[in-house]
């Protein structure tokens, strides 16, 4: 009885402090988090954005200033701008399409049982392992027919008339980063796919065989389902990645021969770090995030649709 | 309709073998129960007669035709899971038309089947909810719905109800009951449970370690256990085994009384003596075969098991009908109907008497 009355005691008072406990206190105990948080992604990311709508051009450090949409319209009309914006979605299409495919189906593989499975397993993750910069120097060097094979196969299996560098060839370059791109990728694809295979339980797959399914039926009415969730995440997330990704582009091709390998976020480190144009280059960066930001819309809403489980 | 035969089936993973020179025949029409404690491979016999495990050895027959090498896909039997193993991402009309689904069926045909098993099974207001909406009763009946609208030649059942709580338990079996009734289809059933095997079974089939122990009728493994495995694994409590020595005029107790039982025994020696607890009888001092004291009473209303121990003989536990006036510490004096004791060789086979 004594605990009872004592609360309704306190009870005025906190009533009284009812907008500090409810509107103040929680927001509080997360400050630590927020002010983190914002330090560390919204601040910067505020600062690049505002940079779009400036002069920020280190060549020319007395001219800058608050120049309205200046950079967008300058953007409209880049030619460069809308190569690489081609570029871009070509190099995103092609890497993330051979990485899915060829991901989802080493998944499968990696999935069944057979002899030496673990080491095979920790050997699809070493792409992944690789530093980036080392994989581009590689790949740069096995397409270049002096010193690596690639060429020369091409050449024998009657894909090249003969064994040239295709990374000089300004309608074959992509070509080079994509395939880089696509070895890099397959292990992401392949693990976190795996992954979502192993949770599939068994038993599904022993039902439908008893209900007469055929493995191709099991694998669109079973094993595809249990799989959307994860393929829609992954390729979401995998695509935003590619199109941001420009260090194998960097060093392979440098964006050329003629611009033909240029995507956006190669166009935005030569726009930064080369003409020392930030203000522009942020421009371009806010454009990519917009674009990104309505594919991750799309997906997301199309993936509530057809997503069950 | 189908009449399936087991002939000299034998299951090995890799070198181990866990069963040999299994033969059974299944007629058609018939409930068959699999029951036996736990790891007797009951679950893998029945998963070989899906087809979902293959047969290392034997010949495996439906309606005469070898089974061994065929798919599950083509032996048209339905199985209802432990699990129950529905389709998370399908709905329960989908889940129930699975296989009309697969099978390519007209759609009016899959609708008629998908809605009147759902009438007979009372899941007609949820055909719309995902399994993962439904109670743990609602997906048995589900799974069922499954196996039913298929219309298959035989129905395999592995432990369908063991994830249910005792009530629903109950419910589902008379259902199964029913189905066998109104279906009159082949079933196999899988349990660990004897009461479900009692009240379901046509024929019950007792395993242990890969070995078939007794095949027959409720009753007869009631009545006439084979061997003391058996004798112990089917009815509850379980029944009292007597350590006993063959002597003139009947078999004696550890304690010398002389019983009168087993005169039939032939060449063979009896080495224990069983009897079912509702088959003691507390007595007057004078009439009774063991005198002892009772260690435990349990009153369950129904019965009254009276746990004694008997000096020289051991405990023995004795079921009475209905509410018995007795108390722990008691004395206790038993009689033994010596026409419902059963005697067993020293390899634990029963011996007819």
């Amino acid at each position: 009885m004594t605990a009872i009355a004592d609360s309704a005691s306190g009870e005025p008072r906190a009533r009284g402090s009812f907008y500090f406990r409810y509107m103040v206190e929680p927001y509080l105990y997360l400050s630590p988090a927020i002010i983190l948080i914002a330090l560390v992604m919204l601040v910067p990311l505020a600062i690049g954005i505002s940079y779009a709508f400036q002069s920020v051009n280190l060549l020319r450090p007395f001219q800058s200033g608050w120049v309205g949409l200046e950079n967008f319209q300058t953007l409209w009309n880049d030619r460069k701008f809308w190569l690489a914006l081609t570029n871009t979605f070509w190099w995103t299409l092609g890497s993330i399409t051979f990485q899915f495919f060829l991901g989802l189906g080493l998944a499968l593989l990696l999935n069944t049982q057979f002899y030496g499975k673990r080491l095979v397993q920790a050997l699809v993750f070493l792409p992944w392992a690789v530093p980036t910069f080392l994989s581009a120097l590689t790949w740069a060097w096995l397409f270049n027919p002096t010193i690596g094979p690639l060429p020369h196969w091409l050449a024998a299996l009657g894909i090249l008339s003969e064994p040239f560098n295709i990374l000089g060839d300004p309608n074959l370059a992509m070509w080079g980063p994509i395939t880089a791109n696509v070895w890099f990728g397959i292990p992401f694809f392949a693990i976190t796919l795996l992954a979502a295979l192993q949770s599939i339980p068994g038993e599904l797959y022993e039902a439908a065989e008893i209900d007469g399914a055929s493995s191709w039926q099991m694998f669109t009415k079973i094993t595809l389902p249990f799989l959307a969730p994860m393929i829609a995440i992954t390729v979401m997330l995998r695509t935003i990645w590619i199109a941001n990704f420009a260090d194998l582009i960097f060093v392979m091709t440098g964006g050329g021969p003629a611009n033909s390998t240029q995507i956006l976020s190669t166009y935005i480190f030569t726009t930064a770090f080369r003409k020392l144009d930030f203000g522009y280059a942020s421009a371009i960066a806010v454009a990519l995030l917009g674009l990104l930001l309505i594919y991750a819309v799309i997906l997301l809403v199309l993936r509530r649709k057809l997503v069950k489980i | 309709m189908a009449r399936i035969e087991l002939h000299n089936i034998a299951k090995a993973y890799g070198s181990v073998e866990v069963m040999r020179d299994i033969n059974l025949t299944i007629e058609d029409g018939e409930f068959i129960v699999l029951v036996g404690p736990s790891g007797c491979g009951k679950s893998t016999l029945l998963r070989m007669i899906a087809g979902l495990e293959p047969i290392t050895d034997g010949d495996f027959r439906i309606d005469g035709a070898r089974m061994n090498e065929i798919p599950p896909r083509d032996r048209d039997m339905a199985m209802v899971f432990q699990s129950y193993a529905l389709y998370p991402h399908m709905d329960v009309s989908r889940n129930m038309g699975f296989s009309l689904e697969i099978r390519k069926a007209q759609k009016e045909e899959r609708g008629r089947k998908v809605a009147e098993a759902a009438q007979t099974l009372g899941l007609a207001s949820l055909t719309e909810r995902l399994p993962r909406a439904l109670s743990g009763g609602q997906r048995q009946r589900v799974a069922m719905g499954r196996a039913i609208v298929r219309d298959p030649s035989a129905f395999l059942f592995d432990e369908p109800l063991s994830n249910l709580d005792a009530a629903l338990r109950v419910e589902m079996r008379l259902e199964i009951a029913r189905l066998h009734q109104r279906l009159n289809a082949t079933m196999i059933y899988v349990t660990h449970d004897q009461v479900e095997a009692l009240t379901l079974a046509d024929r019950i089939v007792v395993l242990n370690a890969g070995d078939i122990q007794q095949v027959g009728t409720p009753l007869d493994l009631y009545e006439r256990p084979s061997n003391k495995f058996v004798a112990q694994f089917i009815g509850s409590p379980t029944m009292n085994i007597l350590g006993v020595v063959q002597s003139e005029g009947g078999v004696k107790l550890k304690d010398g009384t002389v019983l009168n039982v087993g005169s039939e025994t032939g060449q063979r020696q009896a080495h224990e003596l069983g009897v079912r607890p509702e088959h003691l009888d507390v007595v007057a001092e004078e009439a009774a075969h063991m005198r002892g004291v009772a260690e435990l009473v349990e009153h369950l209303g129904s019965d009254t098991n009276i746990h004694a121990k008997i000096p020289g003989v051991g405990p023995v536990l004795v079921r009475q009908h209905g509410h018995f006036p007795m108390k722990t510490g008691d004395a206790v004096n038993i009689a033994v109907d010596l026409e419902k004791a059963h005697l067993f060789g020293p390899d634990g086979v029963r011996l007819a008497a």
